[in-house]
């Protein structure tokens, strides 16, 4: 076929045909770090929330002021935010979805060696469940009268809980959890499950372990000085943002407190997927862009490779090649070229990953990822020849007998 | 000669203009893309309090179980406990001065309810903090040595919550709450170009501390502890209870969480200092404290912070991608330029046949190069400066808008050293891959291209 007199043209330019490879294998591999990062930075993006999160507002406050009776101050809260026009239900909790803290562990024993299970504790009264709209997958909701409502420093422990629907499937995989105890530590006593309930988001902090589900609710409400009592309250469609002000009014009613904010669990989520979703997107327009420098460049080079064999284009045109011969012409040699950086992209493709492996402390490449990007750059690489490869075949081969 | 060669670069970079656009778009692009991610890191690393930096130490003493792991970060290692860091004030030292700092989160208020409720993150540490490391004052001082020995009820705000407080005005002796606590104002900080909280090794760029209260102070009043509690194991299970309620029991534990500074004035004081702070140690252990070997740090600031680079440097991609990306576009460039060179080699042939000399054409096409380069260092700037904006501008969405664009501001600046540089690389790399083909179009043959026309 076309092969040898691709090789000896190669030979001749070799200076070019050496910078379209090295362009080639530098692309490959930005390109492919690139990609393989902000595969591995937007794992367990934006995943199902579980919750109506445009309808539900999170309030976050804190009483600086040891003066204030807080089991009062908890129940005159409620009273004032249900006043409010367009709230539906208002829950005191700790933790917010989407933004819980460091996770805790859970034993299914008590000895010792017992291993623990990672969760986040959702602690809330019997109108959590509700105004999350969290529904029953299997169990029964926990009554008023077993909800716990103590000072924070009393010890005792919720004789009752509820799972998540993930959660119960990593204790007991396909077994009925209802009836089973559960050690919320390795100290206190154990626990009764009374329910399943479905899933919901619980933080980045487990998201990022891929247990972006597993939480346990205790039925129980505390308080204490310069901890924070938080509310979540759901709200009728579309009223969130214009009950703001009237909540944040009706919490400093009672003085001596603080409010860090308000707002609906939506910005709640977007605070948790941004960091990573923009730092993935830069990403991924600096390795657009990079692909558009590189495809510009190849298709320049090729178009001045054209314009210097253009003898040699319609001798072949004279002789009977047709016009796809000379377009395949130039895509087979481009595609031995990048061929060729494709190759040596790939050893230093993995060479930096090594590198780059060793400073951070996790590997992040992934082959398969790697190899679509192999076969994009190919692509991208046979386009921005065929543009200029296709003019060139409309050369005429009567080119050949001027100047001879 | 060379305004003819000037004139026969600019006629000849406007001949095929696309083919010149491309190459110049290719070098800025990459450029841009290079000084915005170096500007980052420069900015990221630069020195704080870079005139004092060899004249301030921070002090640490390995107090950990035996069982702990050994010592690879040095910038981890633990802090010292508070009755040490005391202890190690109160002692004949080769100090001059000394600062402790722990973190702490205070809601700021009035009685009379008329201004909301601030929370102010909040430096505990002593009237030597506001010498040792160079503060401005734009209203009154800081509080005087008398008031860290009684625990005077006195604050110093800075310019920022002195504004939501006091809507800006001269604060100095009047009354403000933290928490619960009356305290006076004593002092109001001007802008403080900081550059990075080092003070307590957040090294955060757009957060400032809002507040500055009297360890004795937050100590009596048992001010929440807002830090990472590392205690010996029979003090481990009471952490919790540490940090908020018990701050008798915690001064009396085997907690570090206080960061200790000292001011020495010279090198060998800080040899005297290593002994000084072995000795102390020795005692303690004689009474039965410090488990571990002797592992003492006398480490100047400046070797802090060059650590912490170290340790925090690796994070983002981009250092890595930026340079990678920059080597395409000059590879591009080469191409596109040996392309452009290649069609003159009618012309070429045809000068050196009429007479004109190898290092004549190689001062013009080098010229024309360095044009090329210089074009594209000023485009470089232009990329890089809007890539630094949008930089700044992501870093503010990601942080939900907690920061604002002004205290960032600072982390993302261009300033003439990494213009230089811009241009120091794009007219050095210019040249470098331009070589060869200039190597190549002034080696053609007088007149070898004429036969064929």
């Amino acid at each position: 076929m076309e092969i040898r007199p691709i090789l000896l043209s190669m030979k001749r330019n070799k200076f070019l045909s050496m910078v379209i490879s090295l362009q080639v294998m530098m692309t490959l591999t930005v390109l492919s770090i690139a990609v393989s990062i902000t595969a591995a930075t937007l794992s367990q993006w934006n995943m199902p929330s579980g919750i109506d999160h445009d309808n539900i507002i999170s309030v976050r406050t804190q009483f600086f002021d040891p003066q204030v009776n807080l089991e009062n101050a908890i129940v005159d809260d409620i009273n004032r935010l249900k006043k409010i026009a367009g709230v539906i239900n208002v829950a005191p909790n700790k933790e917010i979805p989407f933004d819980a803290g460091r996770p805790s562990r859970v034993y299914l024993e008590a000895d010792e060696e017992a291993a623990g299970h990672h969760t986040n504790f959702f602690e809330m009264d019997t109108n959590g469940p509700k105004v999350l709209g969290l529904t029953l997958v299997a169990g029964r909701f926990y009554r008023e009268n077993e909800v716990l409502r103590s000072h924070d420093d009393d010890k005792t422990s919720v004789s009752v809980v509820m799972l998540s629907e993930d959660m119960a499937k990593e204790l007991f995989g396909e077994k009925s959890p209802i009836g089973q105890t559960l050690y919320l530590s390795k100290s206190s006593e154990p626990a009764q499950i009374i329910g399943v309930y479905s899933n919901f988001m619980n933080g980045e902090s487990l998201n990022g372990r891929g247990k972006s589900y597993h939480s346990v609710i205790k039925p129980q409400v505390t308080w204490s000085s310069g901890n924070n009592p938080n509310y979540l309250i759901s709200v009728d469609e579309g009223t969130g943002p214009s009950s703001f002000n009237a909540i944040k009014a009706a919490l400093y009613k009672t003085p001596g407190r603080y409010i860090y904010g308000v707002e609906l669990l939506k910005r709640t989520q977007k605070r948790m997927y941004d960091g990573r979703g923009s730092s993935g997107a830069i990403l991924l327009v600096v390795s657009l862009i990079l692909v558009l420098i590189a495809g510009f460049g190849m298709a320049g080079l090729v178009s001045f490779l054209i314009t210097q064999r253009q003898k040699q284009i319609g001798i072949r045109r004279a002789l009977g090649g047709t016009k796809w011969s000379v377009v395949r012409y130039f895509i087979l040699e481009n595609s031995i070229l990048t061929v060729f950086g494709i190759l040596a992209g790939l050893a230093l493709t993995f060479t930096m990953a090594l590198i780059m492996a060793q400073e951070s402390g996790q590997s992040f490449l992934q082959m398969d990822l790697v190899l679509y990007c192999s076969l994009f750059i190919w692509a991208v690489n046979t386009f921005a020849v065929w543009l200029p490869a296709r003019r060139a075949a409309r050369v005429s081969p009567a080119i050949v007998t001027r100047g001879l | 000669m060379i305004s003819y060669n000037l004139q026969l670069a600019l006629r000849s970079l406007k001949q095929r203009v696309q083919l010149t656009i491309l190459m110049v778009l290719a070098i800025s692009i990459g450029i841009g893309l290079l000084i915005t991610v170096q500007t980052m890191a420069y900015q990221n690393e630069k020195m704080p309090l870079a005139h004092k930096a060899d004249s301030i130490y921070f002090i640490q003493a390995d107090n950990r179980d035996l069982g702990a792991d050994p010592i690879v970060r040095q910038p981890r290692m633990i802090y010292l406990t508070h009755r040490d860091a005391k202890n190690l004030m109160a002692g004949d030292t080769p100090a001059t001065a000394h600062t402790t700092v722990w973190k702490t989160d205070i809601i700021l208020n009035s009685l009379d309810q008329n201004i909301r409720p601030v929370q102010s993150r909040t430096a505990v540490t002593n009237h030597s903090f506001f010498s040792m490391f160079d503060v401005p004052f734009l209203y009154g001082s800081a509080w005087d040595k008398e008031s860290d020995n009684n625990g005077a009820p006195v604050i110093v705000l800075t310019k920022e919550s002195n504004e939501l407080l006091f809507g800006g005005e001269n604060s100095v002796g009047k009354q403000v709450r933290v928490n619960e606590l009356s305290v006076t104002v004593v002092g109001v900080l001007n802008d403080w170009d900081l550059g990075r909280r080092f003070y307590d090794e957040s090294y955060s760029t757009a957060r400032h501390d809002m507040a500055f209260i009297s360890d004795t102070f937050a100590i009596n009043n048992s001010i929440m502890r807002n830090e990472r509690l590392n205690c010996l194991p029979q003090d481990s299970a009471k952490r919790g209870f540490y940090r908020t309620n018990d701050v008798q029991g915690l001064i009396n534990s085997e907690c570090s969480f206080v960061r200790l500074w000292a001011q020495i004035d010279s090198t060998s004081k800080a040899a005297d200092y290593e002994g000084y702070l072995e000795q102390y140690i020795l005692t303690q252990k004689d009474l039965g404290r410090f488990p571990r070997e002797m592992n003492n740090y006398v480490t100047s600031l400046y070797t802090m912070v060059t650590l912490a680079n170290e340790l925090r440097g690796g994070r983002n991609p981009l250092k890595y991608i930026a340079p990678l990306f920059f080597f395409v576009c000059l590879l591009n460039a080469i191409g596109l330029l040996l392309a452009k060179f290649m069609r003159k080699s009618n012309e070429v042939s045809l000068r050196r046949a009429l007479g004109a000399s190898k290092g004549t054409l190689m001062g013009q096409y080098l010229l024309e190069v360095m044009i090329i380069g210089f074009m594209g260092g000023i485009l470089g700037c232009v990329f890089a400066y809007l890539g630094l904006q949008g930089m700044m501008r992501v870093n503010v969405y990601q942080s939900d808008y907690s920061v604002t664009v002004d205290s960032l501001r600072h982390a993302f600046a261009m300033d003439w050293i990494m213009i230089g540089k811009a241009f120091c690389i794009a007219i050095g790399s210019t040249i470098v891959v331009g070589l060869y083909p200039i190597w190549r179009i002034i080696n053609i043959a007088p007149a070898s291209q004429l036969k064929s026309q």
